[in-house]
């Protein structure tokens, strides 16, 4: 499968100040890929690099193939969704004429506004207008705007930070569901369980600086201390290693119908987080 | 990609929707044909005084709309939507533009009826008004791009508005003040004296030189708007 997005030694500097440095990194066609860090560490400049709205300082960008520069070139734009946390709607105006004048200009028919409107739960309030929604509600209809073509590409900035756990399954669904038709999702998230259960792969970004990427299973044991937690009958809790020594014990607490679960002591990703760069997702 | 002229309707549709259903900014509209009214009653009937209603509709409708019409999606961060949809320069510059020119036509046409202007040759006089209306959006457009709410807008736009709407005033003063000839050359100032020839018997070419003038206006402004808004695509 090839390359989406390529990016080699990427910089970005403010006034001085370094926003992201030497980060390199691929996102193959086809997978969902998750970029995490903490608040200022370089996430949502990368993501404006890569959707053409910010000049790298240094380094390589390309997306489809082609340098960032050449995003700004319509067919190219055509390609790609974007839902940032600045993405603006039209106050006056109701959900449905907001989604239709973005399906006029990515020539998509305007049937798409009910399927698009299904995968964000808002089907019912299609009709409201944008200043009447609540904050969860304007995010959806942007998250709605964002896959009113299709696009190869979807840029996600925090698309459920400000959602409530149902409507976060449900979106988690139609992102799954876009993926599985060929979209390509690009995910930047504090959700550490958002990304566990969406990323194929995942990318660790502290201080302008990848630290980790790989599968979340991979960077999960690659972190895990190799030990199990067993709960006994009589309510206690014995640690076992997962070898061969730990293999006896379990095997006699099971002889002696003694065990009431058993659960590997893996790290989540958010301990593996903080394992590797001692800061926590905020 | 060619022109899409389906793109350019549907941001001129949400326009329209949009501005509609503002009246802090469309109650402006009926400034110019109250104050044409009120002229045309009271007898009022110099091309000075008709032109200070066209040219206060150009800079508190055409000039001062558009502004608020892009000072608005800058401020509601909709304007970088437009930008990055595969809507061209051109498209997204027309749709937002097309609104305006509407209004400043309509208005012109009731301001003149009510005001009982009636041009010796109104062919000259229109194509005057279409190009110094083109000038106008451009200038509003210019100015909502520097403008980061709508509030900065109508603060930006009001020397525009004194300058545009009063300029004749200005030249006046030229006399006392031979700086302020200067003012002349202005587009307002040009579209007057296109209008008082065409009064005096001016035909189409009698007044290429004042035309001239406002299509160098017009692409001075343009060309600084494109080059503005192309800055503005990437922060």
């Amino acid at each position: 499968m090839g390359n989406i997005i390529e990016v080699k030694s990427l910089e970005k500097i403010f006034a001085n100040k370094s926003a992201i440095e030497s980060v390199d990194f691929t996102v193959k066609k086809g997978e969902i890929f998750g970029f995490l860090g903490p608040s200022g560490s370089g996430k949502t400049t990368t993501i404006k690099i890569l959707t053409g709205q910010l000049n790298p300082t240094s380094g390589m960008a390309k997306v489809f193939g082609e340098p960032v520069s050449k995003l700004k070139n319509p067919e190219y734009r055509q390609r790609f969704g974007v839902l940032t946390d600045n993405s603006g709607l039209y106050s006056r105006l109701s959900i449905y004429d907001n989604l239709k004048l973005y399906c006029k200009l990515y020539d998509a028919p305007l049937s798409k506004i009910d399927e698009v409107l299904a995968i964000v739960n808002l089907n019912e309030a299609k009709l409201k207008k944008v200043s009447t929604l609540s904050k969860g509600m304007m995010q959806r209809v942007t998250l709605a705007r964002a896959l009113i073509h299709e696009p190869e590409l979807l840029f996600l900035d925090e698309p459920t930070s400000a959602l409530d756990p149902t409507n976060s399954l449900h979106i988690h669904e139609g992102l799954r569901a876009l993926n599985a038709k060929g979209t390509t999702i690009f995910l930047t998230t504090h959700d550490m369980q958002e990304a566990d259960t969406l990323c194929d792969r995942i990318a660790f970004l502290n201080r302008g600086k990848i630290q980790l990427l790989d599968t979340p299973n991979k960077l999960k044991q690659s972190y895990t201390n190799s030990t199990m937690t067993v709960e006994l009958t009589s309510g206690e809790k014995v640690t076992l290693p997962t070898g061969a020594d730990g293999a006896h014990e379990l095997f006699a607490y099971m002889k002696a119908e003694e065990i009431v679960t058993i659960h590997s002591n893996e790290p989540t990703l958010g301990e593996v987080f903080v394992q590797v760069t001692g800061r926590k997702l905020a | 990609m060619m022109f899409s002229l389906r793109r350019v309707n549907a941001i001129f549709q949400k326009d329209y929707k949009e501005f509609s259903r503002n009246m802090a900014v469309s109650s402006v509209i009926f400034m110019p044909p109250i104050l044409a009214a009120i002229y045309g009653r009271m007898g009022i009937d110099s091309i000075e005084s008709h032109y200070l209603i066209i040219n206060m509709t150009f800079a508190m409708i055409t000039a001062y709309v558009q502004c608020c019409l892009i000072a608005e999606e800058k401020e509601k961060n909709t304007l970088r939507g437009l930008m990055l949809s595969p809507a061209t320069t051109g498209e997204i510059l027309s749709g937002k533009s097309l609104l305006s020119f509407l209004l400043t036509g309509v208005v012109i046409v009731i301001s003149a009826f009510l005001s009982e202007y009636k041009p010796e040759n109104i062919t000259v006089v229109a194509i005057a008004i279409i190009l110094s209306s083109f000038f106008y959006i451009g200038l509003g457009t210019l100015l909502g791009l520097f403008a980061k709410s709508v509030m900065e807008a109508s603060v930006l736009v009001i020397p525009a508005m004194i300058l545009f709407s009063f300029g004749s005033f200005i030249t006046k003063l030229a006399v006392q003040y031979p700086i302020l000839k200067v003012a002349n050359y202005l587009p307002n100032i040009q579209l007057i004296e296109l209008a008082t020839e065409v009064e005096n018997g001016a035909h189409f070419g009698d007044v290429l030189s004042q035309l001239a003038g406002i299509i160098i206006w017009v692409m001075i402004i343009w060309l600084l708007t494109v080059v503005t808004y192309r800055k503005r695509m990437v922060d």
